[in-house]
């Protein structure tokens, strides 16, 4: 499996986002995205995730570009990404049937339908890997919780098992510690290793450097309109060949 | 012997005819006025979520029509559907006129734009944080509507109380399309809670009106009591 942006130009009206953004994410590995705030580290997750056709270039998925198959076989590629974004997004329910959500909407209408009875009449009968997600972000014990009765830093937890439990391939992460404290950061991003260690790519988006040093293989640079280097992590931050990426990462303001 | 037994043995010993004819009056009510409320929730959630989160042409002239037709007065509609359903009207053909669901076509038109522009207002208050959520787990656009739909659930059943309360307590639309029929053995053909309870007022018989009333009330009581129950449900949705 690899999931790649292929020359990749898009633009909102008449701003430009993006001109020739490429970057790729194969199995059991960490890249982080890093660039100042406002610079479409969003858009490109979002390109990645097939929300939206990029104006121009690809996205391809092992090989195949995802915007020219059927709307079928796109939904079956969109079905093995998992996103979490900066804020939780958590549904107003449970924590386990939030953890839940991504199992149900790939199970057959009358599954979902007997589970749906089921929950009515008190009959729970929770799902394994979405208990095992749970525990991996270590929200097992809260598992019967109201979401909304969570902390924040919780709630994000439980948006990163509402992820994972499904099982993709590749995990889209968008700035997904920024609001967090050290603690929960540090539980997350001890998810994120277990992932790759499962064999799962993911590509966080972060203005943290210190948190792209700790966890990813490889990091691309995005400033300006473009990615204008990606290389392994401690390459990128101990001898960039981008002379910007070397002033960005020393702090100098140079966008 | 209880205040409640003396009133209940009073009309039953004094008028053994009244409680089959309120009962169906109620019966009659009840069935136009749910009937018209279940299909105006089907026809106005699509609605909703179509004004909601979608752009197209006619949108804002669409808007209009729910936000002018959750004001409209109901003897004009009862007025605009008994042409319809007259023989010289479109739907002249089907036979309708003072029948029950002629009465339902009128509270359809009465009760779906306040169900579509009361929900609309529910389904646009949910975040698109969650939409994305839903979409990014691999939710289907119908999917991501079901979600909405769930987290709007409190509006929508709000939304669907309101609409019942515009049906079941109109009296104008059912008098003009129903005609206010009760059948020779004294029960109800198209003749509902309200329309009953003018008749029997302009007729004198007060105590029947009153009784009809307390009715109407405690439906509408028991109704709204019975959607904050379910909208409490909380957690268990999702």
């Amino acid at each position: 499996m690899t999931l790649e942006a292929i020359d990749v130009h898009h633009s909102y009206g008449y701003e430009t986002v993006f001109e020739g953004v490429s970057l790729s994410v194969t199995p059991g590995e960490v890249v982080a995205i890093i660039g100042p705030s406002g610079v479409g580290k969003s858009t490109l997750l979002r390109l990645l995730a097939l929300f939206d056709a990029p104006d121009d270039g690809a996205i391809v998925y092992d090989d195949d570009p995802v915007w020219e198959v059927s709307d079928q076989r796109r939904l079956e590629y969109r079905r093995r990404i998992g996103m979490v974004f900066q804020d939780a997004s958590l549904f107003d329910a449970s924590v386990r049937r939030n953890a839940e959500y991504g199992l149900r909407v790939r199970q057959s209408w009358r599954e979902r339908l007997r589970h749906e009875l089921g929950g009515l009449v008190g009959k729970e009968n929770g799902t394994g890997a979405a208990v095992d997600a749970l525990e991996t972000v270590g929200l097992r014990e809260q598992a019967e919780q109201d979401a909304s009765s969570l902390s924040g830093g919780e709630a994000q937890r439980v948006a990163f098992a509402r992820a994972l439990a499904y099982d993709p391939d590749v995990l889209l992460l968008d700035e997904p510690t920024s609001d967090l404290d050290p603690r929960n950061t540090a539980v997350l991003e001890d998810a994120v290793l277990e992932a790759r260690d499962r064999d799962i790519g993911v590509v966080i988006a972060t203005h943290d450097m210190h948190q792209a040093e700790r966890i990813a293989d490889r990091v691309g640079v995005l400033l300006g309109d473009e990615i204008i280097e990606v290389g392994p992590t401690e390459r990128v931050f101990e001898d960039p060949v981008d002379d910007r990426t070397r002033k960005f990462i020393s702090g100098e303001l140079i966008y | 012997m209880s205040l409640e037994q003396q009133m209940l043995t009073a009309l039953v010993v004094d008028f053994p005819f009244e409680w089959n004819y309120i009962r169906s009056i109620v019966r009659v009510s009840l069935y136009v006025s749910l009937t018209a409320v279940a299909l105006s929730t089907l026809l106005s959630l699509p609605v909703a979520l179509l004004v909601g989160f979608k752009e197209f042409r006619g949108k804002t002239l669409l808007t209009s029509i729910i936000n002018t037709g959750m004001g409209f007065p109901s003897v004009v509609v009862g007025l605009v559907v008994l042409f319809a359903v007259s023989n010289q009207g479109p739907l002249g053909s089907f036979d309708l006129v003072f029948t029950t669901e002629a009465m339902i076509l009128s509270q359809i038109v009465l009760a779906a734009p306040v169900i579509t522009g009361v929900s609309l207002a529910a389904v646009s208050s949910v975040e698109q944080n969650v939409r994305d959520a839903a979409y990014a787990m691999g939710g289907t656009n119908l999917d991501v509507a079901l979600v909405t739909i769930k987290e709007a659930r409190y509006g929508i059943a709000t939304a669907v109380l309101a609409g019942f309360g515009r049906a079941i307590s109109e009296v104008g639309s059912v008098l003009i399309v129903g005609g206010n029929i009760a059948s020779s053995d004294g029960t109800s053909v198209t003749r509902t809670i309200t329309t009953a309870i003018q008749l029997e007022a302009r007729q004198g018989r007060f105590e029947t009106a009153m009784i009809l009333g307390a009715i109407l009330v405690v439906l509408v009581l028991l109704v709204n009591a019975i959607v904050v129950r379910l909208g409490s449900g909380g957690g268990r949705y999702g």
